[in-house]
C-alpha cells in the first residue's frame, strides 16, 4: 500500500485524519476542564464609545445634571430626535428650574406626560435634537389646491424674529418682507395677530373692567390667558386659580375664528373651504389649536364640516424652512401690506409680543374705557413694566378708581412661586401678565435659535425692536384701531356681546386628575 | 463586590435616557425603523425592543392597579445572571460571569453556534443575521466601567432614580425596605429568579401584566445539567482510551499499513 508517486508526499489521508482527531480531543479536553484565559472586561463587546463628562466620574458622586426630559411621541408641539441626543441635560434644567414643570409631581405617572408644550426645551437644546412638530407639508398640501382659500395670520414677535433665519441681525423687523414671502408662498389672504391682539384688549379689557366694578362675579386679580403654556400650566397645577383667568381666548384663536365667521360673511368665502394657518413664536400654540374648545366657527355655523378655527399652526423656524425650500430670496422681498379686513394693527398689538407688553396694552385702553378719555403720553411708556425682570409690579391711577396694582411675569417658575403667594391670599393686584416663556413670546418655543441657552441680550434686543415699531406706530392704542371699530359696528356689537362670549371667549379644564400632586419640598424626585 | 442595579418601575417617566446612553457608549447603530418606534409598539412586539443594536429597550404597558389601568415604563435588557446559562452553554467559552456582576461575551471565541440564545431563560441575546462575520449580541453592563468604579452608562444618566446601580447586598435590601414602605408588589424579581441576576425589579403593579417571565425557575439553570455534563471531559478521555485499547489489541502482530 505505499505510496506509488515515492517519497514526495510523506502523510496520507489515514495520519492526517489521526492528526486531526487527537488535536481536536485534546483541545476538547483541555477545555473542558477549565484550562485557557479567563477574558478581562476590555474584550467585551461595545464600550468604546462616548458619554458627557459628568456621567463618567468615578465612584458615586451624585451628577447634578443627568438624563433629559420625557417627550411623549404624541405630544402635538415638541418632537426629539434620539440620535442627536447627547444627553447634556440641559432639557431637564430649563423644564425644572426655570419652568418648574419637570419634577413638580409624584412618581409614578399615571397616563400622560406633564408638558405645557413651551418649547423652552428647543431653545436650550445644544444639539438640535429637540425640535417642534414639523407640519410645513400640510400647509404646503392645502396651498397647492385650487379650492382651498388659504388664510394666514402672524404673530407680533414672528416680524421681529424670522429675519435671524435669513442672516439678518437679531430684532430685525422684517415684516414688509414676510408678508411678501407669505404672498410669494402662494397665501390667499395675510392678516395680522396684531389685530386681534387689539380685540383681546377690548375684550380682557372689558372683563376686568366688570370684575372691578362687581358687574361680573369672577375673582380679581385677573390673569391673562393668551399664553397657550401659561394656561396649561394653570389647568394643572392651580385649578382652584382658573376662575382668575380672563375668560377671553388668545388672539390667534380670536383671528381664526373670526376668519372662519366674519371674514367668510363679508367675503362669501365657504368656510369649509377655508384653510387657517397662523405664523407663532410659539409651539404650545400647536397644542391649542388642537383644543376641542377651540371649534367656535363650527358651532357657530351649526356645521361640523368646518374645521377648527385654525388648522395648523407653524412655528417663525417652519416659515423660515418654507421661504428656504422655496427658493425664495428672502432679503430681496419688497416691503408689503397685510391685508385689509382683519390686517391692521396698533402699537399696543404689537408689544403683545414682548414681556409686559400685554398690560402696557391693557393699561392704555383701560384707561380708556373707564374714564372715556384717552391715555395720558406717560401711559405709552410703561417702564415699570419693561425690562427682562421675571416679575414686574406697577401701580397705574386712573381718575374715578385711584391707584391699579399690576404684575407682569414671565418664567413658569416665577409664576408658581407668585400663584403660591396667591394661594396664600397675598395677591394686592387687579390685573396680572403671565407669559409662559421668559421674556416672553419673542423668545418663544418656536422663535429662531440666537443663542443656547437663550441670553438676556438677545431678548433685549428683539423687545428694543418691538417696542420701536410701538414709538413709531401711528395708533398706539387698541381702541382706536379702525378694524376694531368696523367689526364692533358690522358684526360683534359690542365687547362681551353675546356674539362676542360665543366666538371670542372660552373656558379652561382642570388637568389636576392627570398626575399624583407633589407632596411636600423635601419629597422631590432625587 | 458584586455589583447589581436596582430597577424601580413606578419610578421610570419614560424619558428614554437610558437607551441614548447606552447607544453613546457602546457605539450601537441607529435604525431608523427601530428609532421611530415608540415604547407602546415596541411593547407589542415579541421581543421586547432587543436587538443587536439595541442592547436596552423601554416598553410601556398598563398594567392594573387598584382597579384603574395605569401606564408603566419596563427597561429591558440582559439580567445578569448570577449562575449564568449561557456561560454554561458555550463550549468556546465566549461568555463569562465576572466577579463584578457583569456577563461578558469576546466575539473573537465565538464559534456562532447560537447555544447561548437557546439556553437563555429571558430571551435577550441576538444574533447579527444582518453581517458576513456574525456575533452574539447583548448588554455587557458596561464592564469597562464597572472594572474602573465607575457606574453603568444607563444608571449614570436616569433623572429620577428609576435605575440605580450598587452592590448588590445593598441592592436587595433596599429594594425590600421600599417594597415595605411603598406598598409594591410583595416580590424582588431578580432576587431568586433563574438563581437570582444582578438586576433586580421592584413594582407596585403585577410582574405578569408587564410581560416578565414569572414562571421562571429559581434554580440556576445550569444545575440542571451539571451533574452528567461534568462526565463529560471523563467520558471523552475514556472513550478515546477505549479505542485506542482496541486499536493497539486489533494491530498486534500485523504489519503497518503505511
Amino acid at each position: 500500500m505505499a505510496s506509488k508517486v515515492g517519497k514526495v508526499i510523506s502523510l496520507s489521508r489515514r495520519s492526517f485524519l489521526k492528526f486531526v482527531g487527537g488535536a481536536s480531543l485534546v483541545g476538547v479536553t483541555l477545555n473542558l476542564s477549565g484550562c485557557g484565559e479567563p477574558i478581562t472586561p476590555d474584550k467585551a463587546i461595545g464600550g468604546n464609545g462616548w458619554m458627557p463628562t459628568q456621567y463618567n466620574a468615578p465612584g458615586n458622586w451624585p451628577t447634578s445634571v443627568r438624563g433629559r426630559v420625557p417627550i411623549d411621541p404624541e405630544n402635538p408641539a415638541i418632537v426629539r430626535d434620539d440620535q442627536k441626543c447627547i444627553l447634556c441635560g440641559q432639557c431637564i434644567e430649563v423644564c425644572e428650574k426655570i419652568q418648574s414643570v419637570f419634577g413638580n409631581y409624584e412618581l409614578p405617572i399615571k397616563k400622560e406626560f406633564v408638558c405645557v408644550n413651551c418649547g423652552q426645551c428647543i431653545q436650550w437644546c445644544p444639539s438640535g435634537a429637540i425640535s417642534e412638530r414639523d407640519d410645513v407639508n400640510k400647509v404646503f398640501k392645502a396651498l397647492a389646491d385650487p379650492n382651498v382659500t388659504v388664510v394666514v395670520q402672524t404673530a407680533p414677535a414672528t416680524r421681529i424674529g424670522l429675519g435671524e433665519e435669513f442672516g439678518m441681525p437679531v430684532g430685525t423687523n422684517v415684516q414688509g418682507k414676510q408678508v411678501a414671502a407669505l404672498r410669494k408662498l402662494g397665501f390667499d389672504v395675510v392678516f395680522d395677530t396684531n389685530f386681534t391682539a387689539d380685540l383681546t384688549i377690548m375684550e380682557e379689557g372689558t372683563e376686568l373692567v366688570k370684575r372691578v366694578t362687581g358687574e361680573l362675579h369672577h375673582p380679581i386679580p385677573q390673569m391673562t390667558s393668551c399664553c397657550p403654556g401659561w394656561v396649561k400650566f394653570v389647568e394643572y397645577f392651580y385649578p382652584e386659580l382658573i376662575p382668575n383667568l380672563s375668560s377671553a381666548k388668545s388672539p390667534q384663536q380670536m383671528e381664526g375664528a373670526l376668519i372662519k365667521t366674519y371674514f367668510a360673511e363679508k367675503k362669501e368665502v365657504d368656510p369649509k373651504k377655508i384653510f387657517s394657518v397662523s405664523i407663532m413664536p410659539c409651539t404650545a400654540k400647536k397644542f391649542e389649536c388642537q383644543r376641542p374648545e377651540m371649534n367656535s366657527a363650527s358651532k357657530e355655523l351649526n356645521d361640523s364640516n368646518v374645521s377648527p378655527d385654525v388648522d395648523v399652526v407653524l412655528t417663525t423656524r417652519e416659515l423660515a424652512r418654507m421661504i428656504k425650500r422655496t427658493g425664495i430670496d428672502f432679503s430681496s422681498l419688497p416691503e408689503e401690506e397685510y391685508d385689509k379686513l382683519m390686517g391692521t394693527g396698533t402699537g399696543a398689538g404689537v408689544i403683545f409680543g414682548t414681556t409686559g407688553g400685554v398690560m402696557e396694552a391693557a393699561v392704555r385702553s383701560a384707561y380708556y374705557l373707564i374714564t372715556g378719555q384717552q391715555p395720558p403720553v406717560a401711559l405709552w411708556n410703561l417702564t415699570p413694566v419693561r425690562g427682562m425682570q421675571g416679575v414686574k409690579e406697577a401701580a397705574v391711577n386712573i381718575p374715578g378708581v385711584g391707584d391699579i396694582k399690576v404684575a407682569v411675569i414671565s418664567g413658569l417658575a416665577n409664576a408658581r412661586k407668585v400663584m403660591d403667594q396667591m394661594k396664600a391670599g397675598n395677591a394686592p393686584w387687579a390685573f396680572m401678565e403671565i407669559m409662559a416663556c421668559p421674556g416672553g413670546c419673542e423668545y418663544g418655543g418656536g422663535q429662531p435659535r440666537a443663542s443656547s441657552p437663550p441670553s438676556d441680550e438677545d431678548r433685549n434686543r428683539r423687545a428694543a425692536s418691538l417696542y420701536n415699531i410701538d414709538a413709531k406706530a401711528k395708533l398706539r392704542n387698541s381702541h382706536d384701531n379702525p378694524e376694531i371699530k368696523q367689526i364692533y359696528a358690522d358684526f360683534l356689537t359690542a365687547p362681551m356681546s353675546e356674539k362676542a362670549e360665543e366666538l371670542l371667549h372660552t373656558h379652561y379644564v382642570s388637568r389636576a386628575d392627570d398626575f399624583i400632586p407633589k407632596k411636600s419640598e423635601e419629597n422631590k424626585l432625587y | 463586590m458584586a455589583k447589581g442595579v436596582l430597577v424601580d418601575i413606578p419610578k421610570c417617566i419614560g424619558c428614554e435616557s437610558c437607551s441614548v446612553a447606552c447607544k453613546l457608549w457602546n457605539e450601537l447603530e441607529w435604525d431608523e425603523q427601530e428609532k421611530n418606534k415608540t415604547a407602546i409598539d415596541r411593547a407589542k412586539e415579541p421581543n421586547n425592543g432587543l436587538w443587536p443594536e439595541e442592547w436596552t429597550s423601554i416598553n410601556r404597558y398598563d398594567p392594573e392597579k387598584d382597579g384603574e389601568s395605569v401606564a408603566r415604563y419596563v427597561k429591558a435588557q440582559c439580567m445578569h445572571c448570577e449562575d449564568p446559562a449561557c456561560v454554561s452553554s458555550c463550549f468556546s467559552k465566549a461568555f463569562q460571569k465576572l466577579p463584578e456582576g457583569p456577563v461578558i461575551y469576546d466575539q473573537s471565541l465565538c464559534v456562532g453556534c447560537r447555544y447561548c440564545m437557546m439556553a437563555c431563560p429571558f430571551d435577550v441575546l441576538r444574533y447579527e443575521w444582518k453581517k458576513a462575520i456574525p456575533g452574539v449580541r447583548k448588554c455587557q453592563m458596561c464592564a469597562t466601567r464597572v472594572a474602573n468604579n465607575q457606574e453603568t452608562a444607563c444608571t449614570s444618566v436616569c433623572p429620577t432614580g428609576a435605575i440605580i446601580f450598587g452592590d448588590r447586598d445593598q441592592l436587595l435590601a433596599e429594594a425590600k425596605k421600599r417594597i415595605k414602605e411603598n406598598g409594591y408588589v410583595d416580590r424582588v424579581f431578580g432576587e431568586k429568579e433563574a438563581g437570582g441576576t444582578s438586576w433586580l425589579y421592584i413594582s407596585d403593579t403585577p410582574f405578569e401584566q408587564m410581560r416578565f417571565r414569572t414562571d421562571v425557575t429559581t434554580k440556576p439553570l445550569p444545575s440542571y445539567t451539571e451533574g452528567y455534563m461534568k462526565a463529560t471531559p471523563f467520558v471523552g478521555v475514556g472513550w478515546a482510551a477505549i479505542l485506542a485499547g482496541l486499536y493497539v489489541f486489533n494491530n498486534k502482530g500485523k504489519e503497518p499499513l503505511d
